[in-house]
């Protein structure tokens, strides 16, 4: 859905120039984000010979560095909304480089939790947050090709960092690898550097234009942007709660992350089991990764053209349904060629689903409100993501067969794909029955806002803030409002 | 009485010098009980050969009287009679070359070898004629896992290296761990130097723990699994680097970071001034689009054709 007209009177997005060069700032940053706590899993075996861990101690690594990724999420979006992204990233790029450092100094397990996982996870978590919320900034039209790029980012640097882990390893051991590493993950602050922050924070229809704000004197400028910053206060707004649409959003992402990891866990486990030796078997995931690197960008391209944009949660829904399918699938055959069939078609439906999941919610949600939203979703979405690799682990302990594991993910994920096609018919039908009243509210609400506009200009010197309190909610209502109705009008043929 | 008391006090110092001189043994290896090769267990390895050529690997733990039995079921000749030989690690057996029977459409040949210590291990053979042989490999068990990749360590810091027998191979009774010297192997012993060097052993693997490392400390580390019979040895390369040397591409990427950083700032902020210097009504991208956004305000349709595209 298209951001409130409200925005429209501050500034319309670029969709190209400059844009592009932050998608290249996103692609880095959400590459390392989601590739790093892969990535590192090449070093356990000699930091688990060097510091005598266990299996299990060691793989906590990985685990808290996604936790706190995800769990960062709310914290991330209120200093998003009051920074900007630029600050934002370079800060989580500093971060991340001074975990890796300090971690390469380290001799105890607790240490590297420490660094690795904490300060590791919150400095991606800011990444993370801060790269999407700054497309959406940025494009409009163009934005699922925008997020399909960036996206792509993952799978990318995950196909790098493997082999370039891989080297650094041989020649300088884990120690200076993790410092080498750092260094690398310095280079989210040049892709921070790219991310050119947007002029005229206008939040609101309240907040001032731009142009009128060059005329005030700079001490009311900045009480201005006081005022407008403060109404980000809260990080985590469960208001969002009440939105159906979000509600049936984050139900649908919660089954999909579920099922989404665990595949990915044990597909080589499951393919040695079927008698593949153990090259192939990580050639599989190799695969994979390939195949998503170039579905993601595919699929951006897909969901910005004209028949789909305006139906994009129903491809998003078709994505799910398409990976639950191919899932349900694996098991049946049991050859290699199959095996590999199944992992181009397990790359193509992740890499639909993840190019999207993050265009849908912007959809939702629009430009203002996208931001908390997302640090939202990340820290429920925490909670899946850490149960499904191990409840699916616990299938193959019980039953001793990987089947269950694929038919589990694949029902859970297909289940959630048709739960959201469902729900998102009856969410478009509900909204069409609401919309003769949301457009005449629609009209009164734009009328007040336009008169408030002049009242406040005249108000401004006196006492920004206290105005800029008072019309807030009327204005964020407003905005919902006027965002629920948009894709029936986008449905409608012209 | 004093003659018996005399008699009791030579006697006691009899006893005592004879038990002195049985103590004054040094402590040292007891070299293994050399049990007489009559009274070695006795096993037997049998190979049927129907083609040219046969390997057979045989694992050996303790000293044995090993019977190795070849069959071979011959080739379109048939010969009555061919000539058999035996042969260890390629060189003829003394006294082995027979004359061998067809019986029962069949060639046996049979001989019973003792393997008593390292030197009767290696590869036996038993030849029909040049046409057909089986090789016997007797050897200890041999550690699977080798770790071919060197292990990186830094100057000062302590590293671990283990060795490891699978588990589907029999435990050996000690670990022994050797430092390259040369060409030798030198034992390494923890108790000339407990500071540095650390064994752990546990039945089926063993770590050795070298502390504060030094550049020297660098080269090949043998690990040896003691069976009754042999040692089987695996080696593992230690190489031990300076912290400067990953510092410097460390470096290297910082500095790259920061030029970066530094042009695309110094590119924005000169952007910025060309475009103040142009005027209100710049040309930057942004400020253009908020006067076309400012133009088109009041039309909110516009932000739906946005969608429909």
């Amino acid at each position: 859905m298209s951001p409130a007209p409200a925005d429209e009177l501050c500034r319309k997005p670029l969709d190209g120039g400059w844009g592009w060069m932050v998608v290249v700032g996103a692609h880095i940053s959400i590459g390392f984000a989601y590739s790093t706590p892969k990535a590192l899993s090449i070093f356990y075996k000699e930091i688990q010979e060097n510091l005598g861990a266990s299996s299990s101690e060691i793989a906590w690594i990985s685990s808290i560095m996604l936790a706190a990724m995800y769990a960062g999420g709310p914290v991330s979006s209120m200093l998003v909304t009051r920074f900007g992204s630029r600050p934002i990233v370079i800060a989580g790029g500093l971060m991340c480089g001074v975990s890796m450092v300090t971690a390469s100094f380290g001799n105890s397990m607790v240490y590297l939790y420490l660094c690795i996982g904490v300060i590791g996870g919150c400095g991606l978590s800011l990444n993370l947050n801060a790269s999407l919320t700054i497309i959406s900034k940025y494009f409009l039209v163009k934005r699922p090709l925008a997020n399909g790029l960036a996206m792509a980012g993952s799978p990318v640097f995950l196909c790098l960092l493997a082999p370039v882990n891989q080297y650094l390893l041989q020649i300088y051991g884990w120690r200076g690898s993790l410092l080498i590493l750092g260094g690398l993950m310095l280079n989210c602050c040049v892709a921070g550097a790219l991310m050119r922050p947007v002029i005229a924070p206008c939040k609101t229809s309240n907040c001032e234009p731009q142009k009128k704000l060059k005329e005030q004197p700079n001490d009311s400028h900045t009480k201005l942007k006081e005022g407008c910053m403060k109404n980000a206060k809260s990080f985590l707004d469960l208001t969002f709660f009440k939105d159906r649409g979000f509600v049936i959003y984050l139900i649908g992402s919660i089954m999909f992350i579920f099922g989404a990891y665990a595949p990915i866990v044990f597909l080589s486990a499951y393919a040695i089991r079927q008698g593949v030796e153990e090259f192939s078997a990580a050639y599989l995931l190799t695969i994979m990764g390939f195949v998503d690197m170039f579905v993601r960008p595919a699929t951006g391209l897909i969901a910005s053209s004209k028949w789909v944009r305006p139906r994009i949660q129903f491809f998003f829904s078709f994505a799910m349904v398409f990976t639950g399918t191919v899932h349900l699938l694996c098991p049946l055959f049991e050859s290699y060629t199959f095996l590999v069939t199944y992992a181009v078609f397990f790359g193509v439906g992740f890499g639909m689903v993840f190019a999207l999941i993050f265009e849908c919610l912007m959809d939702l949600m629009g430009n203002e409100r996208f931001p908390s939203a997302v640090g939202l979703v990340t820290i429920i979405e925490c909670f899946p993501m850490l149960l499904g690799p191990p409840t699916a682990g616990l299938l193959v302990d019980i039953f001793g067969d990987y089947k269950y594991l694929f038919f589990m993910c694949g029902s859970v994920i297909l289940s959630g794909g048709l739960f959201l096609f469902v729900m998102n018919i009856y969410n478009y039908h509900m909204l069409e029955k609401e919309k003769p009243g949301m457009d005449r509210e629609k009209k009164q609400i734009n009328v007040e806002s336009q008169a408030h506009l002049t009242a406040s200009e005249v108000e401004m010197k006196r006492n920004p803030e206290a105005e800029m309190e008072r019309s807030e909610p009327e204005a964020k209502e407003a905005n919902g409002v006027q965002r629920e109705p948009q894709p029936e009008n986008a449905e409608t043929p012209d | 009485m004093s003659a018996s008391w005399k008699q009791l006090f030579f006697q006691i110092l009899l006893l005592l010098v004879s038990c002195r001189h049985i103590n004054t043994k040094t402590p040292g290896p007891t070299p293994p009980p050399l049990i007489p090769i009559d009274q070695l267990p006795t096993d037997v390895r049998s190979v049927v050969l129907k083609g040219e050529s046969h390997t057979e690997k045989v694992e050996l733990l303790n000293p044995v009287n090993l019977a190795l039995e070849c069959t071979w079921t011959g080739n379109q000749d048939k010969l009555p009679n061919i000539t058999g030989l035996w042969r260890k690690n390629g060189e003829e057996v003394q006294n082995s070359s027979q004359t061998v029977l067809l019986e029962n459409d069949q060639y046996n040949l049979k001989r019973v070898f003792s393997i008593v210590n390292e030197e009767n291990l290696g590869s036996y053979t038993c030849e029909f004629g040049s046409k057909a042989k089986i090789d016997f490999v007797l050897a200890a068990p041999q550690i699977g896992e080798v770790r071919d990749k060197p292990i990186v360590s830094y100057v000062g810091d302590s590293v671990v290296i283990t060795c490891k027998m699978e588990d589907t191979k029999p435990q050996p009774s000690t670990w022994n761990w050797y430092r390259a010297n040369g060409t030798d192997k030198e034992q390494i012993s923890t108790a000339q130097e407990p500071l540095r060097y650390e064994i752990k052993s546990e039945e089926r693997n063993t770590k050795l723990v070298v502390h504060s490392l030094v550049e020297a400390d660098g080269g090949l580390y043998y690990c040896g699994a003691v069976y009754a019979i042999s040692t089987s040895m695996s080696h593992v390369k230690l190489k031990v680097i300076n912290f400067h040397e990953p510092l410097k591409p460390f470096i290297a990427i910082v500095i790259e970071v920061i030029v970066l950083v530094a042009i695309i700032l110094l590119y924005e902020k000169s952007q910025s001034k060309k475009n103040s210097a142009a005027g209100e009504n710049g040309t930057t991208d942004q400020t253009n689009t908020l006067t076309q956004g400012e133009s088109n305000g009041p039309e909110e349709s516009s932000s739906m054709r946005q969608r429909k595209v």
